[in-house]
């Protein structure tokens, strides 16, 4: 097989193309290992400056895999990020040796994205402190390796909290900012990046500077959902806001078409503070509408909630008890959904999350609720990002997938309000081509459940989710990666051309984050 | 989860990071080697326990992690395993020999229900007093103090001792003042009724209407810890009742107010232990601050401005 050389940090042949690899099918693959010359001098100029290089086998090991758990490589060295200075002299010596510099927060990446195929692996965690909090401005100024949960700590204590952020405990802030953050607030408030007032960003040569809207405004809008290409965030200025305990309610669907068609209404008519779809396959469709205040909880149960097609939990039992009495060879769905009920629900009510029936913490309870019942070895999670009038199609397609290749999985559904005013962040973004008002995500993801999977299993799932992205101009929010194959194919020559030539300007050696888009 | 297969160990560690979260040792240094998950993966790659000696000793076993752990992996239990395979600090190893030499001196225990007070409510006799009267029981002489010291250094217990220990404990109801004494002890004696200092003192009506909503509550971590799920609700309750803040996190974790290994044991707060008390009272404006664990006054006195009492003080205040 005559397979053409490629030069580092360039696009080479799409290997997920239908025409790619004829008649063999179409695998998953990690990078290729980076070779390690230059290494040693690399790490000598490191050293001088008072970097500390970790090159122990236990030091790398903890950085072996993501939480997708299906890309594994290994870092030859370590460094935990300190400040802006020392990412700033890594970064020059890394341009100078040649060294691929693969930056990480959370490291919650699914497709090996936050994976260091060798070179060195800069991890953000060790900048996590809180700088300013002004009260006046309702702004927070942090380190960016900061967890979400962390910074919600600091927060909570004066009062405080931030507005959105993905419900997930260990997504770390300079992470999310790069790849846009979703929460379930996110219909009304945007994605968690739409929240970055300002930036404090280490470019690919070394250079630290503040970028906003207004200041370096170039640089700011690559870096916002730029997939670490241009540079390494080291610090933000986020907004922030009052903190605020919310009210939960939760309507329970036997269709994802009424529960899209729901969620849109609500969306539309910013009749909640909160919304998102959270499925046990599509039997149990749970459509979630959450309050930070009375005052909206009461507007929405006067207009807005006779209008829902839901039902209560136990008007929903009774629906899935005569569907079921009526299909007897489904016994063994029902029987999961029970068991999977009993399971999952108390872990949404558990009563020290809760304070006079409002939940405390959104993101504790369901971040616990994730790592405890969805988390496992290997999370995959393609997913679909589609404006608003595609999105009850990709879903209904993205679960028809799901229930070809996978006996359990779950959806979660989310709608992202756009800034028109941030139309060049979302470029070449998980926000799809085209999107206005709002885009709506989808995540497509089997419970593994004990059982094993092959890794061309869940890629060849992966790829027949993506390929309806493809089909219908979609986007994705996991698109780095091992999934980069798709960038051009959803995106164009064009505009993955003009990003590439941007990128080649701006780190000329090609080491920061090498392989998650070029 | 992806086994059920208990005991969970280091292997199945996935590196979720969440013990990252609540860890004192990773908040003070923020480098993923200190932490449990940055143990359990150096063990996924062949680590011994020698070259995490530095981040072995570093570890406050204050438990934290155990419960917030999505794979239900025993932590702590790791720890102390790995620090077995350490040599013995050796000023740690002749403090053991010392209280070792003060249970074969001791007396036996009286009949009934028993207080074992802990080295360091041992070492305040006004205070181990003071307890005594609230609680209407008398403490043991032989209260455990060096096979707690054996737990938390990685010492060898030896059989003998620990047969004659336990053989006097079976069956009866105890208060026990050392938080890791008593998470041994649930697993060796399970037909006991144990119950940690701090929550029975805090259940005492002449302590508890003394809890006033200004003032800052601090959970013994290790005792609550060893038994979170349950003792939630007792503080949950204690909240709501007095009003008062307590230093339990978003994940209702109890912040531990010492971020160095072998808190109690060694002289002095380190650097670390007076930035983990400052992170704990971060933010809060007590008027007085309240321990269950009496070797943490002294930390907190120097951090906090404030007046830092003992639970047993207070039903004098």
């Amino acid at each position: 097989m005559d397979i053409p050389l490629v030069e580092p940090g360039t696009v080479g042949p799409c290997p997920v193309a239908p025409d790619a690899l004829q008649g063999i099918v179409r695998q998953q693959t990690n990078p290729a290992r980076w070779n390690g010359e230059g290494w040693p001098g690399f790490v000598a100029e490191l050293r001088t400056a008072g970097v500390d290089v970790a090159e122990s086998a236990s030091a790398r090991g903890i950085f072996a895999t993501d939480a997708g758990g299906t890309a594994y490589g290994m870092p030859h060295g370590v460094v935990v990020a300190r400040s802006a200075a020392q990412v700033a002299v890594l970064l020059r010596a890394a341009q100078a040796h040649r060294v691929p510099v693969t930056a990480r927060g959370g490291g919650l990446t699914t497709e090996g994205e936050s994976v260091a195929y060798g070179g060195v692996l800069l991890d953000m965690t060790g900048m996590s402190r809180v700088l300013t909090i002004d009260r006046a401005a309702m702004t927070v100024r942090t380190e960016a390796g900061i967890y979400w949960h962390g910074l919600a700590e600091e927060l909570r204590r004066e009062g405080l909290d931030y507005l959105s952020a993905p419900l997930n405990m260990t997504s770390s802030v300079g992470g999310t900012l790069g790849v846009g953050g979703i929460d379930v607030n996110s219909a009304r408030l945007g994605c968690s990046a739409d929240q970055a007032i300002a930036l404090q960003v280490v470019t690919p040569t070394g250079e630290i500077v503040e970028c906003s809207d207004s200041e370096n405004a170039e640089l700011f809008q690559r870096v916002i959902l730029g997939y670490g290409q241009f540079g390494v965030i080291t610090e933000a200025t986020l907004k922030i806001r009052p903190y605020t305990p919310l009210s939960m309610h939760y309507y329970y669907y036997s269709t994802l078409r009424e529960a899209i068609d729901d969620l849109q209404l609500l969306d539309r008519n910013d009749a909640s503070d909160y919304s998102g779809i959270l499925t046990i396959m599509d039997c149990a469709v749970n459509l979630l509408v959450a309050f930070d205040s009375a005052e909206r909880e009461a507007a929405f149960k006067a207009n807005w909630e006779k209008q829902l097609r839901g039902h209560g939990e136990f008007g929903f039992a009774l629906c899935m008890v005569g569907h079921y009495a009526r299909r007897p060879w489904r016994l063994g769905e029902a029987l999961y959904l029970l068991k999977r009920k009993q399971a999952v629900f108390p872990e949404f009510r558990r009563p020290e999350f809760h304070r006079d029936g409002r939940m405390d913490d959104r993101t504790v309870v369901f971040s616990r609720a994730v790592w405890k019942h969805w988390g496992s070895r290997n999370m995959v999670i393609p997913d679909l990002a589609t404006t608003a009038d595609k999105f009850v199609e990709a879903v209904e397609r993205g679960n028809a997938v799901c229930r070809k290749y996978f006996r359990h999985y779950t959806l979660y559904c989310v709608g992202i309000k756009l800034r028109a005013d941030h139309a060049a962040h979302y470029e070449m973004s998980c926000i799809p081509p085209g999107a206005e008002g709002w885009a709506y995500g989808c995540e497509f993801e089997p419970m593994i459940e004990g059982e094993v999977y092959s890794r061309d299993h869940f890629q060849s799932f992966k790829n027949a989710i993506y390929d309806i992205g493809v089909d219908m101009g979609a986007s994705y929010y996991r698109f780095g990666g091992m999934m980069k194959g798709y960038i051009r194919r959803v995106f164009g020559d064009a505009l993955v051309d003009r990003h590439l030539a941007m990128k080649r300007k701006a780190d000329p050696a090609m080491i920061l984050n090498r392989d998650v888009i070029f | 989860m992806y086994s059920s297969a208990h005991p969970r160990e280091y292997p199945a560690c996935s590196g979720c990071s969440l013990c990252r979260l609540v860890c004192p040792m990773w908040r003070a240094r923020r480098d993923p080697r200190y932490s449990p998950e940055g143990i359990a993966k150096a063990r996924q790659n062949g680590a011994e326990a020698a070259e995490l000696a530095e981040v072995l000793d570093a570890c406050t076993l204050c438990g934290a992690c155990d419960p917030v752990c999505p794979e239900d992996i025993a932590l702590t239990d790791m720890i102390v395993d790995l620090r077995r395979e350490l040599e013995l600090p050796p000023d740690l190893a002749v403090l053991q020999v010392g209280y070792q030499q003060a249970a074969a001196d001791a007396s036996a225990a009286p009949a009934g229900a028993l207080l074992l007070p802990g080295a360091a409510l041992h070492a305040d006799a006004g205070l181990l007093a003071r307890v005594e009267a609230l609680l209407g029981l008398r403490a043991a002489q032989d209260d455990g103090a060096d096979l707690a010291v054996a737990l938390e250094i990685g010492g060898d217990i030896d059989p003998v001792r620990k047969r004659r220990f336990l053989a006097g404990l079976e069956g009866r109801s105890l208060v026990v003042g050392d938080g890791l004494l008593l998470r041994w002890l649930r697993r060796e004696l399970p037909g006991a009724r144990l119950q940690g200092l701090g929550q029975v003192l805090g259940n005492l009506p002449a302590i508890r209407r003394r809890i006033a909503s200004a003032d800052f509550y601090v959970i013994e971590a290790r005792a609550y810890h060893a038994d979170q799920p349950r003792l939630v609700a007792h503080y949950d309750a204690l909240r709501k009742e007095t009003g008062c803040a307590i230093n339990l996190d978003l994940q209702r974790i109890a912040v531990p107010p010492r971020a160095s290994g072998y808190p109690g044991l060694r002289m002095g707060p380190s650097a670390e232990d007076l930035a983990q008390a400052g992170w704990m009272l971060h933010g809060r404006q007590p008027a007085r601050v309240l321990v269950e664990n009496p070797a943490e006054r002294d930390l907190l006195r120097r951090v906090a401005g404030v007046p830092v009492l003992h639970l047993a003080e207070l039903a004098d205040a």
